[in-house]
């Protein structure tokens, strides 16, 4: 799993807390303040978009041989000078995740090499079952939030949108079944017509979807997963919040549960 | 309150609602015309890049928001499967307030690989050849916000060939439009076309809400014209 914010973690204090002069205060809670004032980490800028650049590509959203965006384009996107771009591509192809070409169809594009399944299988191995049953938990939570809230508020015609995109799903390209799964799946919660919720879930589903491609090529599991989708969506049309709920924590119980026994069987 | 009362209440909502909408939808319609046309001279002179729709689009995307008294978050033109020689989907789309072109984040799920032909937003114009009001609706593809999305079709020579749009944050309708309603004095409460809150003068109708299961159910709506929206009055 490739966290993008351990770089911003406190390394260290910025501000020493000075017990007299701040002993007028001593009543109000120090905690939150404290956590203002610590360092915001000395990663530079390059290092935060060579990051976010990485994890696209490790995580498969940046795909196989496909261009980025020009180096201007970037800059302007993440809000940072071009030569700050400039810095964290080099180091991107130091990693050897992008390669540049030069002339009238130049630019950066990422590497060939770049195999977000092999890196998922990296992580899922370096992964404890303890985190992956967190990230279970943390996922079931944000879904089932969401559903609870579309239940409520969709209308039919929406929930049906859901439904015809399921129907799409083909297995004869299971890049292209993932991406449509996970599409589905977004458009649902998206239905709870909470932004933030939705965003959160975009989060999720972003870090999940690689490992998930893992046991999406086993055919028992692949095959389950639309059918638990699917009563989630029943229920959500429905109107009944409360099997919205119980149905996608059985869903997500299936998937961590086929997760950690791929994992076992890998060690 | 009479029912007379809350007939003319409900009639001028709606005509605030339409004032506020006209000069974006008027602008959008423009734009759409206008790509058509300058789309079309461009045919003629063979194969679309991505980059040249951008240079197309741009100028008019920025005018639409920068339009005054109505914030508009983002604007541009979102080009039909097939049109580009480079890219398959292609969304040429500027938005922020100090506006930018949307390259597709990608801290999210598969952005740039979503289908957008199933949106209601893209779907709508495309089907039925007219402009059409989207939400609100949580937009994961562009705003990432509670958004309203105006679209209209772009054609060549009658053949579709993409969708011009316009988001509005509900935000943004609530701080602009909320106060004008407020004003007549009854509780208004504005629903699209699906029977969703967008915004109320009663706090109690939270947007987003389905005015199906609650109080709001049985009152009469009134249209607003010339934008795809109803009030409420109580």
């Amino acid at each position: 799993m490739h966290s993008t914010d351990s770089a911003d973690a406190p390394r260290k204090s910025a501000v020493v807390a000075d017990d007299t002069a701040r002993s007028r205060d001593a009543s109000r809670p120090g905690r939150l303040q404290g956590a203002l004032f610590q360092s915001i980490g000395d990663a530079g800028r390059a290092e935060l978009v060579e990051r976010r650049l990485a994890s696209a590509i490790t995580g498969g959203h940046l795909r196989a041989g496909e261009r980025l965006p020009s180096e201007n384009d970037l800059a302007r996107s993440f809000g940072v000078a071009p030569t700050t771009v400039r810095e964290s591509l080099l180091a991107l192809r130091s990693q050897g995740l992008v390669v540049t070409r030069r002339g009238r169809n130049g630019g950066s594009f990422v590497a060939d090499s770049a195999d977000p399944v092999a890196h998922a299988r990296t992580a899922l191995a370096a992964t404890s079952r303890v985190a992956l049953r967190d990230l279970g938990a943390h996922y079931a939570a944000i879904t089932a939030a969401c559903v609870r809230l579309a239940a409520r508020r969709a209308v039919p015609s929406e929930v049906q949108q859901v439904r015809s995109r399921l129907s799409r799903l083909d297995e004869s390209d299971l890049e292209q079944w993932r991406s449509t799964l996970d599409d589905a799946q977004i458009e649902l919660v998206a239905l709870s017509q909470s932004a933030r919720l939705t965003r959160e879930q975009m989060r999720l589903q972003a870090e999940m979807s690689p490992m998930l491609r893992l046991i999406d090529v086993d055919e028992t599991s692949r095959r389950a997963q639309p059918v638990l989708l699917a009563s989630v969506v029943d229920a959500v049309e429905a109107g009944d919040d409360h099997e919205a709920v119980a149905a996608t924590e059985r869903m997500v119980d299936a998937v961590i549960n086929a997760l950690i026994d791929l994992q076992s069987q890998s060690r | 309150m009479t029912t007379a009362t809350s007939t003319s209440t409900a009639a001028r909502a709606a005509a605030i609602v339409s004032q506020y909408f006209s000069a974006p939808i008027a602008s959008l319609e423009a734009t759409a015309t206008q790509l058509g046309t300058e789309l079309a001279a461009y045919g003629n002179l063979g194969p679309l890049s991505s980059q040249q729709l951008d240079a197309l689009v741009e100028p008019h995307a920025l005018a639409t928001v920068s339009l005054p008294d109505v914030h508009i978050y983002g604007a541009g033109f979102i080009a039909a499967v097939g049109l580009l020689t480079d890219e398959r989907n292609h969304l040429s789309w500027w938005q922020g307030d100090d506006p930018k072109r949307l390259l597709l984040a990608a801290q999210s799920v598969n952005k740039e690989h979503i289908d957008y032909s199933e949106l209601e937003w893209f779907r709508v114009p495309m089907e039925t050849g007219r402009g059409h009001v989207a939400g609100p609706y949580v937009d994961y593809l562009c705003s990432d916000e509670y958004t309203i999305t105006i679209a209209a079709p772009v054609h060549i020579d009658g053949t579709f060939v993409g969708v011009a749009g316009l988001d509005l944050l509900i935000d943004s309708v609530e701080r602009q439009l909320l106060p004008k309603l407020a004003e007549l004095g009854d509780k208004v409460t504005l629903v699209n076309s699906v029977g969703r809150v967008v915004i109320s003068t009663d706090a109690r109708h939270a947007t987003g809400d389905a005015v199906r299961a609650g109080a709001l159910a049985e009152l009469a709506r009134t249209a607003c014209e010339g934008v795809a929206l109803e009030i409420i009055a109580e």
